[in-house]
């Protein structure tokens, strides 16, 4: 019974904090995302401008 | 992040986080009836708590995007709920695996963990609701009646231990009158909801950044079209 | 008394178009029906499973045909552009949202008057042993449903996916009415009375659709108008 408490308690936490990288990864993908994303348009409407 | 002040919160965060888990696992004794996996609490009940908290501000400032029509309340209350549902998930899961060990089942569909579900339900329907509009305003708009909406669920889970008979423990804390829990079991219990309120708040400052740099696309491409 | 005139005005023509038409009222007791049928053959339905089930068989099969109704109550409106004429004419948001509610919670109340004698018949159930009490879990359920799902089909019924995400918003945020419902349905279809312990289920019903009639009146405006 100990053990297994030991096991499941030791799951427990390393499931909270996966939960919260997880997320940590999934803000950082979008960041980067978001950032190409202003550049690409940036760049699109300086050539714009410039014809 | 180039924040001073979020580098400061981070490193906060994580002293406390370390000392909790010292006290936490060191310090403190098993249980009497539960052994070591009562220390489940020490994440499932801050998170809540920081879940909880993050929903009411976004029903605050839904209620401010209403009356002022600014869009950084929007921001806000998209960002708080973003942050809230993670820890919602994380309320869930280690509950679940402390049933798994007290109960002998991962589930049951008691009233309070019934109720938490559906909270957990709405703001995923919040989050889909949003991605499923695509002018600003109008998003802006029918989000924040849905998160108003939702929250009465909230109080639902808040108070479903007290309205019923639950398998779920009933309040063990001395700030909601249970008094189950000895007062040196309970400091690390509110030190560690400290450091998750900053942790949320170090990721609820990115998310609102994200919300700007949308926001800034969206007048670039209107921009873009207008050449 | 003008509020409610207008009020009225709007669930009137509401209710006058579908009785010429009839089709969504069609469409959900067929439904209703079909659902009714097809838990038959699921479940074996002998007495003591019927104590078990028949509340939740029940408020199934209403809260599913309920969304035929509810997804058209205002879909109907989009078509020559009604919705923006019945925004711009003299009736205010809460009395639209009202009137709309009132509609709804009407044909609502007929698919339920249909099924659950049908109910008793194809799963031999005595069902009139506490019509009462049974009736006043109808009409307060049912209200609840009306109010939520006539809320949530105008917060949607611009968006591009309508179908999809009512039900995603709706039922989830019905859970807490449909539990009181399937509860006391049980209760009530077994013959049993509604002990002290289980009246937090008609307090929850009875706020429950207090709370979200309320918040719906408050917010119609916005919601239709911005």
């Amino acid at each position: 019974m100990d053990a297994r408490n030991f096991t499941f308690l030791f799951y427990g936490f390393l499931a909270a904090w996966l939960i919260l990288i997880v997320y940590v990864v999934v803000i950082a993908a979008r960041e980067s995302k978001l950032r190409n994303e202003i550049e690409r348009l940036r760049r699109m409407v300086e050539e714009r401008e410039a014809k | 992040m180039r924040n001073p002040i979020l580098y400061l919160f981070a490193a906060v965060a994580a002293v406390l986080l370390a000392w909790d888990l010292y006290q936490v696992f060191m310090i403190l004794p098993d249980e009497l009836n539960q052994g070591m996996i009562y220390r489940i609490i020490y994440f499932h009940v801050p998170a809540a708590m920081v879940a909880f908290a993050a929903f009411f501000a976004s029903l605050v400032a839904s209620a401010g995007y209403l009356t002022t029509k600014e869009m950084r309340y929007d921001s806000f209350s998209a960002s708080a709920i973003e942050v809230g549902f993670v820890f919602a998930t994380v309320n869930l899961v280690t509950g679940s695996i402390w049933g798994r060990i007290i109960w002998g089942i991962w589930w049951t569909w008691d009233a309070r963990l019934t109720s938490m579900f559906v909270c957990w339900l709405l703001y995923a329907a919040y989050l889909l609701l949003r991605r499923a509009i695509d002018e600003p305003a109008q998003r802006a708009r029918l989000s924040a009646v849905l998160s108003i909406f939702a929250f009465t669920d909230v109080v639902i889970v808040w108070k479903s231990i007290e309205w019923w008979r639950t398998q779920h423990p009933g309040p063990v804390l001395s700030i909601r009158g249970g008094g189950g829990m000895a007062p040196g079991m309970q400091a690390p219990l509110y030190w560690n909801a400290l450091a998750l309120a900053l942790l949320a708040t170090i990721l609820l400052v990115l998310r609102m950044r994200q919300e700007a740099a949308r926001r800034e696309i969206d007048s670039l491409r209107r921009q873009a079209y207008a050449l | 008394m003008k509020f409610l005139r207008l009020t009225l005005l709007i669930a009137s023509k509401d209710l006058r178009s579908e009785f010429r038409t009839k089709e969504t009222l069609n469409a959900s007791l067929s439904f209703a029906l079909a659902i009714l049928v097809l838990f038959s053959f699921a479940f074996d339905p002998d007495s003591d499973m019927i104590r078990q089930i028949a509340g939740g068989l029940l408020w199934m099969v209403f809260a599913f045909s309920s969304a035929l109704i509810l997804n058209r109550g205002f879909a109907r409106e989009v078509p020559n552009d009604c919705l923006d004429t019945l925004i711009a004419s003299p009736v205010s948001g809460a009395q639209l949202f009202l009137g709309k509610t009132v509609a709804n919670y009407v044909l609502l109340l007929l698919v339920e008057a249909v099924s659950l004698p049908v109910f008793g018949v194809f799963y031999n159930a005595n069902w009139a042993r506490r019509i009462g009490l049974l009736a006043l879990v109808f009409i307060l359920a049912a209200w609840a449903l009306a109010v939520m799902g006539t809320m949530f089909s105008a917060l949607t019924v611009n968006l591009r996916l309508r179908e999809l995400m009512l039900p995603a918003l709706l039922y989830p945020a019905l859970v807490p009415a449909l539990m009181a419902a399937i509860q006391l349905t049980n209760l009530l279809i077994a013959g049993d009375t509604v002990g002290k312990e289980d009246q937090i289920w008609f307090r929850l019903l009875a706020g429950f659709d207090a709370i979200f009639t309320l918040l719906g009146l408050a917010l119609a405006e916005t919601v239709f108008v911005g």
